[in-house]
């Protein structure tokens, strides 16, 4: 290719930053639109700390901030317990779910056996079965074999309705495990389980993040189960605690305000610190 | 180092097989995945699916907890002719009709931080936030923004648009109308990241060819984009629809407890309501059947469409 | 190692994916299982190691019948296609795992691995996970994690596949070399005919799940025994001709050319297919006596030497080799000359050597 090339003299200096785009006014105006959608999401949180930072007086006719509420909180509701049961629950529960579903998603993803797909149908369309229609009846037979004490009872249900979902979301992602790295397994000697154990479980540590984080919010969240099987005062989850006292017209709702918060809370961190997962999980249920 | 020069002169072969043969390795293999399924099948089994079977029978009797006596499948006709029954159908029927709200509000917000302007990850996060909240957190401040005092009338005269103000509680529609808008807005943060997700993986060719032939932003999205975000609107939509008539629970409790009246009973907090509280356990198993054949038939609706356009 | 009439058979219905497999591998011997897709050569591969069953026939590691044997029970190690290395494990991990697994003393796994991380230049990775590692030394770890176990036999699924051209050339080398250190039985699979050309002692060619030979390289590409080897090993390929029997030889390209050998007994029409490697034609001048002319297609220039493409009158396509750097251009005319010592001979129906 020949042809006039500019000379020396003539050639523009060495570019040295990008050109910026000139288009300021979409850009503000989608961060301001942004800016707005934020309050409204957010509303509520706004609400809980105002409200709760106020005395019941002063939430009713106007007036100042102080932490009465948050001292009355101690004398309405047994927070502290409530919060140790709500974690007890909470990880019995999840633990459940991970044991079963992991095993359960390595097994129908990579160990074949004759009537699998039969059982794994009947375990995934159980998403499908809404809690209210079966509280009832597991009410009763949970109460007819004896188990209605202590956590048993709650801890079998959760773990009941968060277990199908786990396993589709197990079976999808160790599909995905290359079959390679397992036979690499085979070869060196060791037996399914442990290569269930040793290999698979690792590398499904992201899934069980997601699981983790999903059965959390869904559980600490809860209240039907709670309310109904966790009947005794002592062993309540906060969230039960907490809607107990709100159907029970405390009009007190600074207070009301301040235990929202303290059961929101550690729902929000563990949600903040596995946000990432939760997305994943969400979205495995989409993809192929 | 032996040769063997040429092929097998292939006339003296064994016969070739013509099946797979199961092997005792393969066996044992089986063994090991029935084993590891096991556990999860039995606790599905005895916890949901034998209570389901279990409310199949119970609906067809009058119980009380502890003596089933048999009515029949004319427990059935007869509750169809009860006007709370059919009230608390239509409550639900209404109650879907927030459900576009709930749709289009976040796939407009996932157009809007997919654009990624300046500090997208963190309006993502606080608008998921409220997804942690628990639906008892969300019932008691929706509560209080609703009431007669409360902060949306405050807003409203605020506007100059007070004459809408009203105790939106103790009406039965706008009852209704304020879980029905509560609902979609705590639907927003779950159905916002699935769109983002979607969006995340669109070829963004296809909008750059779409530029390229002259269509301007909003045409972009409504030709291009949307389209190829199909699945990912059908899976949202599935999920709202399982909310609509399985989460709201909580809501309801904490927000009306079912009222005015029945105005904002919906079918399971109906369910609820007719076990526990009147104690009428077959009439509330039998309305757990038919909350079950509702989510039954949605969900296989939703699979099968999801199939066949494939 | 030896297959005895090994097959394998997916569904019923299907063709078996490998066909009554019969070979004997002897002790030290790198062979190379080469084919197509398709060909049965990764299922035979995986039936040595056990990943597969044997429906059908035998196999035997030394004296043993390993054929409804576990893998574990084998001793074999196998080098995958895409490596499987254990993602949550380091280098060192990894190579030593399934020592660990058999309960091997800690200090004399420490010295297997050291010693497989100096004979592979891994040293200086033993600390790192696989995703902080390249292709070509996430590939040596793979083969690390073979040679550790000093096992009777190396299974190889095209361990090369997954490299860049370049470093798929020097690792050849190294993987041929450490055979030869090392005197284990390998057995080596791939889809590259030059691969196999130029690492085994012996090369076994399928096609679609059936032996087709078993020969030293260079016997292969010298005696091709059917129209199938000659053609998939050599690049470029023989050219392949169809062509009849005449009185005083084979016709072929319009040309009668005289046989230089006894042929075996016709086939039933007398068409054979003649087999000539770019190599064995020569480019002339058009229209000298004794050659065919051809129109120039396309020339690809490797720098040693050249191939020439071209059609001849009726459209046969051919692939002339043109030493040095002086090419014919493309649309001009050129004679070839086809040398009958390097014809090979095959059945018109049966595509069998003659």
């Amino acid at each position: 290719m020949s042809g006039v090339l500019p000379t020396l003299d003539d050639l523009p200096g060495p570019v040295t930053e990008p050109r910026k785009i000139r288009r300021p006014f979409a850009g503000s105006a989608l961060f301001i639109a942004m800016i707005v959608i934020g309050v409204v999401m957010l509303y509520p949180f706004y609400f809980m700390i105002d409200t709760s930072l106020r005395s019941e007086s002063s939430f009713l006719n106007g007036g100042g901030h102080s932490l009465d509420s948050w001292r009355a909180l101690d004398s309405t509701l047994p927070w502290g317990q409530q919060l140790i049961n709500s974690t007890i629950v909470c990880l019995l529960s999840i633990g459940i779910i991970l044991v079963c579903s992991s095993m359960a998603g390595f097994a129908f993803a990579k160990l074949r056996y004759p009537g699998a797909s039969g059982v794994f149908v009947a375990i995934i369309a159980a998403i499908l079965i809404p809690v209210q229609s079966i509280v009832i009846p597991a009410y009763v037979d949970i109460a007819h074999w004896h188990l209605l004490t202590s956590y048993t009872g709650a801890v079998l249900m959760y773990s009941a309705i968060g277990t199908p979902f786990a396993t589709f979301l197990m079976t999808v992602y160790y599909r995905s495990l290359p079959d390679e790295v397992l036979e690499a397994g085979v070869i060196d000697g060791l037996s399914y389980p442990m290569i269930f154990l040793r290999i698979a479980l690792p590398m499904s540590v992201p899934a069980l993040a997601t699981i983790f984080v999903l059965q959390f919010i869904q559980i600490w969240d809860d209240l039907l189960i709670g309310l109904l099987f966790l009947q005794n005062t002592s062993e309540r989850t906060i969230t039960v605690g907490l809607g107990a006292l709100a159907a029970g017209r405390t009009t007190d709702i600074p207070v009301l305000m301040a235990g929202s918060l303290v059961s929101a809370l550690p729902a929000i961190v563990v949600f903040l610190i596995f946000q990432r997962f939760l997305v994943n999980g969400l979205t495995a249920g989409i993809g192929r | 180092m032996t040769t063997q020069a040429t092929p097998n002169p292939r006339t003296d072969l064994p016969p070739a097989p013509t099946r797979p043969r199961r092997t005792r390795l393969h066996r044992g293999r089986s063994w090991v995945g029935l084993a590891m399924t096991a556990p999860a099948f039995v606790l599905v089994a005895v916890i949901l699916g034998w209570p389901m079977l279990q409310a199949f029978y119970y609906s067809m009797t009058q119980w009380d907890g502890i003596t089933a006596t048999w009515v029949g499948p004319s427990a059935y006709t007869h509750e169809f002719h009860d006007p709370a029954f059919r009230r608390v159908l239509q409550n639900n029927a209404l109650l879907l009709l927030a459900i576009p709200l709930a749709l289009v509000i976040p796939l407009g917000i996932a157009f809007l931080l997919d654009t990624h302007v300046f500090g997208w990850r963190i309006f993502r996060s606080a608008y998921f936030l409220p997804t942690a909240i628990s639906w008892v957190v969300i019932g008691m401040v929706a509560e209080r923004f609703f009431a007669a005092h409360g902060q949306l009338n405050s807003m409203l005269s605020a506007v100059g648009l007070g004459f809408l103000s009203t105790d939106f509680l103790s009406g039965e529609r706008t009852a209704l109308l304020a879980v029905a808008l509560t609902f979609a807005w705590s639907m927003i943060g779950t159905n916002m990241i699935i769109f983002l997700t979607g969006m995340a993986t669109l070829d963004p060719h296809l909008a750059e060819a779409a530029r390229v032939d002259g269509a301007g932003g909003w045409q972009t999205f409504r030709r291009v984009t949307v389209p190829q975000l199909k699945r990912f609107i059908q899976f949202a939509l599935m999920m709202t629809l399982i909310s609509a008539f399985t989460a709201l629970f909580s809501l309801i409790f904490v927000m009306t407890s079912g009222g005015p009246g029945y105005g904002t009973t919906t079918l399971e907090f109906f369910v609820y309501q007719t076990a526990f509280a009147v104690g009428q356990f077959g009439t509330g198993a039998m309305l757990g059947v038919i909350l079950f054949v509702i989510m039954a038939t949605v969900g296989i609706v939703q699979i099968v469409l999801l199939r066949t356009k494939e | 190692m030896r297959f005895e009439y090994a097959s394998r058979i997916y569904a019923a219905g299907h063709r078996p994916a490998v066909d009554r497999l019969s070979l004997e591998i002897a002790d030290g011997e790198l062979c190379v299982l080469v084919g197509p897709s398709g060909s049965g050569k990764s299922t035979a591969l995986r039936m040595l190691a056990g990943l597969e069953p044997v429906d059908g026939g035998k196999i035997y590691i030394g004296e043993r019948d390993v054929t409804d044997l576990a893998p574990k029970r084998r001793d074999i190690a196998m080098v995958f296609q895409s490596y499987a290395l254990y993602p949550h494990m380091t280098v060192a991990q990894n190579l030593g795992f399934a020592l660990r697994v058999k309960r091997m003393p800690r200090d004399e796994v420490k010295r297997r691995v050291e010693e497989a991380a100096r004979l592979l230049e891994l040293e200086p990775f033993l600390k790192r996970r696989p995703r902080a590692l390249s292709g070509g030394q996430r590939q040596r770890v793979a083969m690390g994690r073979a040679i550790v176990r000093e096992p009777q036999v190396f299974c190889m699924d095209e361990p090369l596949s997954n490299l860049d051209a370049k470093l798929r050339v020097s690792t050849r080398t190294q993987i041929a070399s450490l055979q030869r250190r090392l005197g284990v039985t390998t057995v080596y699979v791939t889809h590259d005919q030059v691969e196999a050309m130029t690492m085994g002692d012996r090369v076994a060619v399928l096609h679609e799940g059936v032996l087709q030979q078993v020969d030293r390289p260079l016997d292969i590409y010298d005696r091709p025994c059917n129209v199938f080897v000659a053609g998939f090993m050599g690049s470029p390929a023989m050219n392949l001709l169809p062509g009849r029997r005449v009185t005083d030889g084979l016709e072929v390209l319009g040309s009668v050319v005289p046989v230089p050998r006894e042929l075996g007994a016709p086939g039933t029409s007398g068409a054979v297919t003649a087999g000539v490697r770019p190599e064995g034609l020569q480019l002339d001048d058009p229209g000298r006596p004794g050659t065919i002319p051809a129109t120039v297609e396309f020339v690809e220039e490797l720098g040693s030497d050249g191939f020439v493409y071209g059609t001849v009158e009726g459209g046969q396509r051919i692939t002339i080799r043109s030493p040095g750097r002086r090419h014919p251009s493309i649309g001009s005319q050129v004679g070839v000359r086809l040398d009958p010592a390097q014809l090979h001979v095959f059945d018109g129906e049966s595509g069998e050597r003659l």
